[in-house]
């Protein structure tokens, strides 16, 4: 028993040394800055997904309000670089305090409710704060937004000429990101998790305090969300409370995880990759003109992976994956949260 | 011997229905007592109101001499009761070894000192065999016993059963009472919520019993038995000749 299980602990790791230097060496094979910049955004928003994954899947608290947290760290690194010309390097850790801050009345408020409640109030939390960022013009711009000072090539700024080195950024992030769930997913708060997640009031009668790591699993995720919204606003040079708080940030963040498979490491990321190809693919095919074909197909696709594979197209991998080398050995492996 | 939970004048409305009416018992430390009634008299609620699930509208709990009312169940946990649910509630996509491993954590974070526990527990009631298998594949009698071994697991110093026996077979419930018995030899204190008479004969030696949340009688086994109110309100008159000499197992299931 022991030795399979190193075994496949070594194949495990040998996978993602390999996919780690792949990560590492692609900018130096894909030149194409527009092919670079869709990997760019696949990082991205699988590490936005795997702060998601954090909260919304292993504890099952369906957010769909998480632009607030991305917005809050792109308004605040912008205005400490603009008003105080603070380097966005503190202002990335300055906007995930200040997501923090803000997720503790926001999960006070949102944790009183349930399923899809709670989905609903998150909603609204994210809503309120774009309001809040469009009304007030002295405070942020207003609905106009700003762009950032272009000051070349400047790596202390966040602001470099190649865009290789925002891709080395992104990849930091989802590192980082992937290196938490899994310190947590191999930890008593892994357990506890997805205990809240299968059953609150069994999880409470085993001692579980479901309201403080309910508390405690949003502040993680909260600031790791706002560490991509300061990346995002750096990357494109321009913030407007619509792109900032954009309901589709928070929709990414949960379909990402729910295509790829919900509370699961990789999960995010396997989401992240297959819908990116996916829309990339439909629209070189379909092109973007013909009335929205290609956002059609794309839906219908979604909606056959979720109708097939509810719980997500990592198991699908994990069963071929078996399949091609010895299922006996690996079939404790299937259920998802072993001792 | 020491009180390890008294309930003194306990009352649950919803509404117009008053559930828990005025209800008062102590178990005292190390014993095993059982809370029997007919459906709907109250005796789930008063599960729910010592363990932190409802509050009570007046009375008070306390146990092992701390009153309990206003703690959330995580706290009430943590003191040392445990409890399992009337319709068993695993977390059905972790295999059995983390459900339980989950109750072990309440008293140490260590994930290999948390895993041996939680196989002690697993061995206790009998499920090492199952130890991989995802919650939700057990079956009922199965997703009981993990139950009871995630409770175990917790370490408490009381626990409280909600009809851990409805639905088994002869055979199962003879061990399920081999199983308390043993629990009740390792000292814990033990409230059961049962119908099977047979097994509340075999392992109880106190009963209290409520009719529309209310308590009707008291006492040990025998004397329980034999009183006119119980038999009018629960045991129906025709459990009267069926009564056990004292000391055996026998008599029918309700």
């Amino acid at each position: 028993m022991g030795a399979v299980k190193s075994a496949r602990f070594t194949r495990s790791w040998s996978w993602v040394a390999a996919l780690a230097a792949a990560g590492l060496v692609l900018p130096v094979v894909v030149a194409d800055p527009f092919a670079l910049d869709i990997f760019i955004r696949v990082l991205l928003f699988a590490f936005i997904g795997v702060a998601w994954n954090l909260m919304g899947g292993y504890a099952k608290q369906l957010s769909l309000g998480h632009a607030a947290f991305f917005g809050l760290g792109a308004y605040t690194s912008t205005i400490l670089l603009i008003r105080f010309g603070i380097s966005p390097w503190i202002g990335i850790l300055a906007g995930g305090l200040v997501a923090m801050a803000a997720s503790l009345p926001i999960g006070a408020l949102c944790f009183r409710l349930r399923g899809p409640y709670f989905a609903i109030a998150t909603i609204a939390t994210a809503q309120v704060l774009m309001l809040l960022f469009l009304k007030f013009r002295d405070f942020a711009w207003g609905a106009e937004g700003t762009t950032l000072p272009n000051l070349g090539d400047a790596p202390l700024m966040m602001q470099f000429e190649s865009r290789a080195a925002y891709y080395y950024i992104a990849l930091a992030l989802l590192t980082l990101g992937l290196a938490i769930t899994y310190c947590i997913e191999r930890s008593w708060i892994g357990f506890y998790l997805v205990a809240v997640g299968e059953d609150e009031d069994a999880a409470e009668a085993v001692g579980v305090d479901t309201t403080k790591i309910k508390r405690h699993i949003y502040l993680i995720s909260a600031f790791l969300t706002a560490l991509a919204g300061t990346f995002y606003v750096e990357y494109i040079y321009f913030i407007d409370p619509n792109t900032a708080f954009s309901f589709n940030i928070s929709v990414e963040a949960a379909l990402v995880s729910i295509v790829g498979g919900i509370g699961t490491l990789w999960g995010p990321v396997v989401g992240t990759v297959l819908l990116e190809a996916t829309s990339a693919l439909l629209q070189s095919w379909l092109g973007s003109g013909h009335g929205g074909v290609q956002l059609t197909v794309y839906s219908l696709i979604l909606i056959a992976v979720i109708l097939w594979r509810p719980n997500g197209l990592i198991g699908l991998f994990t069963d071929l994956y078996q399949r091609f080398t010895h299922a006996g050995a690996a079939r404790a492996r299937k259920v998802p949260f072993d001792g | 011997m020491a009180e390890a939970l008294v309930i003194r004048n306990l009352s649950k409305r919803f509404g117009g229905l008053r559930a828990v009416q005025d209800l008062s018992f102590s178990v005292r430390d190390g014993e095993t007592v059982a809370l029997i009634g007919p459906n709907g008299a109250g005796k789930t609620t008063s599960f729910n109101l010592v363990t932190g699930y409802y509050r009570p509208d007046t009375g008070s709990v306390s146990a092992f001499g701390r009153e309990l009312v206003g703690l959330r169940p995580h706290d009430i946990c943590g003191h040392g009761l445990a409890r399992t649910f009337q319709v068993a509630r695993p977390f059905g996509k972790m295999t059995v070894l983390a459900n339980v491993m989950t109750g072990a954590f309440l008293r140490n974070r260590n994930m290999d000192i948390a895993r041996s526990r939680a196989r002690a527990a697993i061995d206790f009631v009998g499920l090492s065999a199952k130890e991989h298998t995802a919650a939700r594949e057990l079956t009922t009698i199965d997703q009981r016993r993990l139950e009871m071994a995630r409770a175990l697991a917790t370490e408490p110093r009381l626990l409280l059963l909600d009809e851990v026996m409805a639905g088994l077979n002869h055979a199962e419930i003879d061990q399920a009472v081999a199983l308390i018995g043993n629990l009740s030899k390792r000292g814990l204190t033990i409230v059961i919520v049962e119908h099977v008479m047979r097994a509340i004969m075999a392992v109880a030696r106190h009963i209290v019993v409520l009719d529309h949340g209310q308590k009707i009688a008291e006492g040990s086994p025998r004397e329980v038995v034999a009183n006119a109110e119980v038999i009018r309100a629960y045991l129906g008159t025709g459990y009267r000749h069926e009564v056990p000499p004292a000391g055996t197992v026998g008599g029918v299931a309700c």
